[in-house]
């Protein structure tokens, strides 16, 4: 059997589905925003762009689809896994 | 008579979810212009009568959340806490595309006590997409009204003016958030020590980090051993996480989704316009079209109004009595005013295409491609929207760092981009881009057009080496962060974006034309009279202008501005335009129609034709770089330090990017000239 694999947004590969399992934060560094624009446990998402140079990161998230541009920077804050 | 009565209501929701839009069909009285739109980060004020009831409407930047992260957001929250006593209630604008996200605003706004009525918007779009609304079932939940509208084709806006002037304003009696059993000892404390009886608005005291509201002696109540419970940004993320448990339930109830969500429009587009090089390409292209449009779309109406006043002021010559008011009217006031009014169509076309891109919602996606190559010099990918809009004024651009949420990187933008080309340096640019460069072409492309390319980029490589150097400068140890919204694409508002340009162009234009009108009479009063040439002489003579009072100003200030390639005429034009760029051209006008020895035509011409007393060129090549570099690098504005100066709240700033401003133009204008000369 296949383990589960966990990771951070920051490098979760390009168009595969994949949801979030909860925040790496202990230091309050993550900015709130990412929780308030409703990047919350559970909620599935997909990594569709990247510019550049490892610029931001293009990602399109819950059932809404909605679409929020992150730095990986941000992004390593966040855990995540692929999603069957 | 009867007091007029007026109610004032806030018009809120979060960025993107067409509450301009909105606002705009709503207020079709009055709209303060006093505020700079396009970019709308400013708060509005607009005016509609509805039954004799004139209600004023404040459009508040768009938020998240309660709790502000920039300083636009901060706005927001502070005038929805402190200003409770001054409106009637708040319209919130909810996106039905987007419910979710919408609701947790909306549930804040509503444990805070505000009276409030929601307006979902949008619904169309939803439908098409495959989400549908159940607007009953959502105003049972919520127990307050709601409404849906379609504000792009004015469809439910009746019915909204309708429950303002019924006061339809609810406020919720239950609360949807439960403050948490660690916090509630204290927030009761709290409570009972003040007059504050509202529960969570003492929680979001405590969970704000920055200041939103006040509580008398709330230091002396709060303990040391309180506030270790009360660590802001936990109590923040705890209410967060919590309320959205909350809203899932509620839209899983009111929303019905397909399945399959059709794909939008906005997914399409986004396959090319962020993609790693055609993304790229696009927007090079954008902004390429822009500055075509902007030299040869506006040639014709620029043609005929310099025609226009050239007449005029023919006319005038001819037909008033010939005597100093004649001067005054026919030489000082007409080409003055002239000189600028020429310059509106490329202003215009300028920021016609500045609010389509902002309006379009493109600008998020170049704020996405441009971030990683902005980071480098201290500049943040939002950086991105203040320089290009700094290509059409300055002002509004300074004013739209408001949503860059780290201070350093906000500081740095302000300070940097009064060196991109703003439309005022456009009238200088272009008549002595048109005095140095042949008009020839090279492949197609004229070369006027690429010089005036070269001096976009070099303002904008200015601007990114100032960051560079600023970055080093400036400490802060706020990290900077990037989490941003990227909206669906919405079909710009043509007409509503056309009517915003007139009136800029109409400020930029009677705001010039007031110090143009007052620096020609001025001008006008120093060149006609002169101090007498023989003894005895006391009568005002129509001496010749190098003779006059303006003259002498002139040649005194030469020894500062000939190593520039200058002569006096240049200098008084600097002199005047130090408030504002594009008097410069006014001044020379009124300079060149003053001067009987001048020859006749248009300014440019005469320009061309001025020689100095060794029958050298006036404008040589060497002294018109000169000028070029000069006004690129000049602050010359007086508006734009006013704006720095609100906006950073600080003299020491403000005052050094006007110095250093100046001295760089100064230094390099001295040494291209020596160069070339």
């Amino acid at each position: 059997m296949q383990t589960k694999h966990t990771d951070k947004l920051c490098c979760f590969p390009k168009n595969k589905i994949g949801k979030i399992l909860g925040y790496d934060n202990e230091n309050l560094l993550m900015p709130t925003k990412i929780i308030e624009m409703g990047l919350l446990p559970e909620t599935t998402f997909r990594v569709l762009y990247q510019a550049p140079f490892n610029g931001p990161l293009y990602i399109e998230y819950g059932s809404d689809k909605t679409r929020i541009a992150l730095r990986e920077a941000e992004a390593r804050f966040i855990k995540v896994e692929v999603s069957e | 008579m009867q007091e007029k009565k007026q109610k004032q209501i806030l018009l809120i929701g979060n960025p993107n979810v067409g509450k301009s839009t909105m606002f705009n069909v709503l207020c079709n009285r009055k709209q303060k212009t006093g505020n700079y739109a396009g970019v709308t980060v400013a708060s509005l004020s607009g005016k509609y009568i509805y039954k004799h009831e004139e209600v004023e409407v404040i459009d508040l930047p768009g938020s998240y959340s309660i709790y502000p992260t920039s300083e636009d957001e901060a706005i927001f929250s502070r005038y929805l806490i402190q200003e409770q006593e001054n409106y009637s209630g708040v319209v919130y604008i909810a996106d039905a595309i987007n419910m979710r996200r919408s609701l947790l605003l909306f549930q804040q706004i509503q444990d805070l006590g505000i009276p409030a009525i929601m307006v979902v918007n949008q619904i169309d779009e939803a439908e098409k997409r495959g989400i549908k609304v159940n607007i009953s079932k959502l105003q049972e939940i919520l127990n307050i009204p709601v409404f849906e509208t379609n504000a792009k084709n004015n469809i439910g806006i009746e019915t909204v003016r309708e429950a303002v002037f019924n006061n339809d304003f609810k406020i919720s009696e239950n609360n949807s958030f439960e403050i948490p059993l660690e916090q509630k000892a204290l927030v009761y404390k709290i409570s009972s020590n003040t007059s504050e009886k509202n529960l969570y608005k003492i929680w979001t005291l405590l969970a704000a980090d920055t200041y939103l509201g006040k509580i008398e002696n709330i230091h002396e109540i709060i303990t040391q051993e309180d506030s270790k419970c009360s660590v802001p940004k936990r109590l923040q993320i705890q209410e967060t996480v919590r309320r959205y448990q909350n809203i899932d339930k509620i839209t899983s109830e009111i929303t019905e989704k397909k399945p399959q969500l059709k794909e939008l429009l906005t997914e399409k587009l986004d396959k090319v316009l962020v993609h790693k090089v055609w993304g790229y390409v696009v927007f090079l292209l954008i902004l390429l079209l822009i500055f075509q449009s902007v030299f040869f779309l506006a040639e014709y109406p620029m043609t005929w109004i310099e025609d226009f006043f050239t007449w005029l002021s023919e006319f005038s010559s001819e037909h008033l009595p010939k005597g100093p008011i004649n001067s005054l009217v026919s030489s000082g006031i007409i080409p003055g005013i002239g000189g600028i009014m020429v310059f509106a169509p490329q202003i215009g076309i300028l920021l016609y295409f500045l609010y389509l891109l902002e309006d379009s919602g493109y600008m998020a996606r170049v704020v996405f491609l441009m971030d990683r190559m902005l980071r480098p010099f201290g500049l943040n990918g939002k950086s991105i929207v203040p320089l290009v809009s700094g290509t059409a004024c300055a002002i509004p651009a300074i004013m739209s760092t408001r949503n860059i949420e780290n201070v350093k990187e906000r500081l740095i933008t302000i300070l940097v981009t009064p060196f991109m080309t703003c439309s005022a340096r456009l009238p200088i640019y272009s008549i002595i881009i048109g005095l140095i460069i042949p008009d020839d072409n090279f492949y197609g492309i004229k070369y006027r057009a690429i010089a005036l390319m070269i001096m976009y980029l070099i303002g904008f490589l200015m601007a990114l080496f100032s960051s560079f150097i600023l970055k080093s400068f400036i400490k802060t140890k706020i990290k900077s962060f990037l989490v941003m919204d990227l909206p669906t694409y919405k079909m710009p508002l043509f007409g509503y974006d056309f009517k915003l340009v007139l009136g800029k162009v109409w400020e930029f234009i009677s705001g010039a034309g007031k110090v143009i009108f007052t620096v020609s009479i001025i001008l006008w009063a120093l060149s006609y009279f002169g101090p007498p040439q023989h003894k005895d002489e006391i009568l005002a003579t129509e001496s010749s202008l190098d003779h006059s009072y303006l003259g002498r100003i002139g040649r005194t200030m030469e020894p500062a501005i000939a190593p520039l390639g200058y002569d006096w005429k240049m200098g008084i034009g600097i002199l005047t335009s130090f408030a504002a760029r594009e008097v410069f051209v006014g001044t020379l006008s009124t300079l060149y129609s003053l001067d009987d020895e001048a020859p006749e035509g248009k300014l440019i011409e005469k320009m061309r034709l001025d020689v100095k007393p060794n029958g050298e060129k006036v404008f040589s090549f060497a002294t018109g770089v000169s000028i070029l570099l000069f006004y690129a690098f000049a602050m010359q504005c007086i508006s734009t330090i006013a704006v720095v100066y609100r906006e950073t709240r600080s003299l020491k700033w403000t005052m050094l990017q006007t110095v250093s401003m100046t001295f760089l133009a100064y230094f390099s204008a001295l040494i291209i000239y020596q160069i070339l000369k």
